[in-house]
């Protein structure tokens, strides 16, 4: 069941409005999509938090436009903690979609214990699946990565019958042997006065020798 | 050996400003937390290098720091007991510009407990304020 968010229809425009409506505890949106008109939403902010905090990313919009929609784009401010805009696109039940679900690894790896690093190198990855199915994340689980064992995309399980889109061969998660620190001594003796090369610094060389 | 780019357009250049926040390196890219500044700022080279060495030897073998700073602007200075005019001084070091809200360093691979221990230490090195911050949902 998707969450459902109430939204107004916005009439207002430009950074003035946003910015009162940041204030008042709204958020500004806008739900395109189907070769259907652009709406410009308001939606609150506390529910669109709760939403996103809950990994949905199909909700159900009611209030000023009911409808299915995908949370297609967030924008947040410099810090990271308030989302300032979001675009919703319209989606129907029976439609499949691509969408990025995030990769969470689970359990511990035998190979850390053996002496190894786990490298997370693929963070998020793009999932098709129907609109009515759509995982609030992959698990990956390193239970049985050992020292050298890779898990690759098209090792990863996705709930609800969608598949991972690009290379199955890209490498998610690794077990690696730690890279060694550079002793310090050798960070001191490399650690000249030496100045980077000049892109056309030929006439200053021949300069200085004349 | 200390950060510095390889080839340079200039050797010297003027100091500039910072103005506003930052609208790109802001958010945690590559690892699972990130060491965010709260302040404007050069930071240099050298200091780069003492946050590495300070993250570096707490984490040991464990997880993986990412530097998403990198020096680019070289910082002059004139030498002591030297009577001013007779130009620009000489390249004495290189700095990193960093505006509010960018992210310095990164970790992943380690507990959110290990994380905040190894900022603490990191951050006590760094000429800026920092907070960590984690990955932001989308």
């Amino acid at each position: 069941m998707a969450e459902v968010l109430k939204v107004d229809v916005r009439t207002s425009r430009g950074k003035h409005f946003a910015r009162r409506m940041r204030k008042a505890g709204s958020i500004p949106g806008v739900l395109y999509g189907h070769g259907e008109k652009t709406v410009a939403l308001t939606v609150p902010a506390a529910a669109l938090e709760a939403a996103l905090r809950h990994g949905s990313r199909v909700v159900e919009l009611a209030g000023g436009v009911s409808q299915s929609a995908l949370i297609l784009d967030l924008q947040w401010n410099t810090w990271g903690t308030e989302v300032i805009h979001v675009d919703f696109a319209r989606v129907s039940a029976d439609e499949v979609i691509t969408v990025t679900i995030p990769i969470e690894l689970r359990g511990e790896a035998p190979g850390v214990k053996a002496g190894g690093v786990i490298e997370h190198l693929l963070h998020e990855v793009e999932v098709v699946c129907k609109a009515t199915a759509v995982p609030e994340k992959l698990k990956a689980n390193v239970n049985h990565l050992e020292l050298g064992g890779v898990i690759r995309l098209g090792d990863l399980e996705v709930p609800g019958g969608g598949k991972c889109e690009g290379d199955l061969e890209t490498i998610v998660v690794q077990c690696v042997e730690p890279t060694a620190m550079p002793e310090e001594e050798e960070e001191a003796a490399a650690a000249g006065e030496a100045e980077p090369e000049v892109i056309g610094g030929r006439k200053e060389e021949e300069g200085e020798e004349a | 050996m200390a950060l510095m780019p390889k080839r340079v357009k200039h050797r010297k250049s003027q100091r500039g400003r910072i103005k506003g926040d930052a609208t790109r390196g802001n958010h945690v890219v590559f690892g699972d937390f990130g060491l965010q500044s709260t302040q404007g700022g050069w930071v240099s080279a050298a200091t780069i290098e003492a946050g590495r060495i300070a993250a570096q030897q707490y984490l040991r073998t464990e997880g993986r720091l990412y530097i998403r700073v990198f020096p680019h602007k070289s910082v002059t200075s004139i030498p002591l007991e030297t009577r001013m005019g007779k130009g620009k001084g000489e390249p004495d070091f290189w700095a990193a510009v960093v505006r509010p809200g960018t992210v310095l360093y990164e970790i992943g691979g380690v507990t959110e407990e290990a994380a905040k221990i190894c900022f603490a230490r990191l951050a006590h090195k760094m000429p800026v304020r920092v907070r960590m911050i984690r990955r932001r949902p989308m």
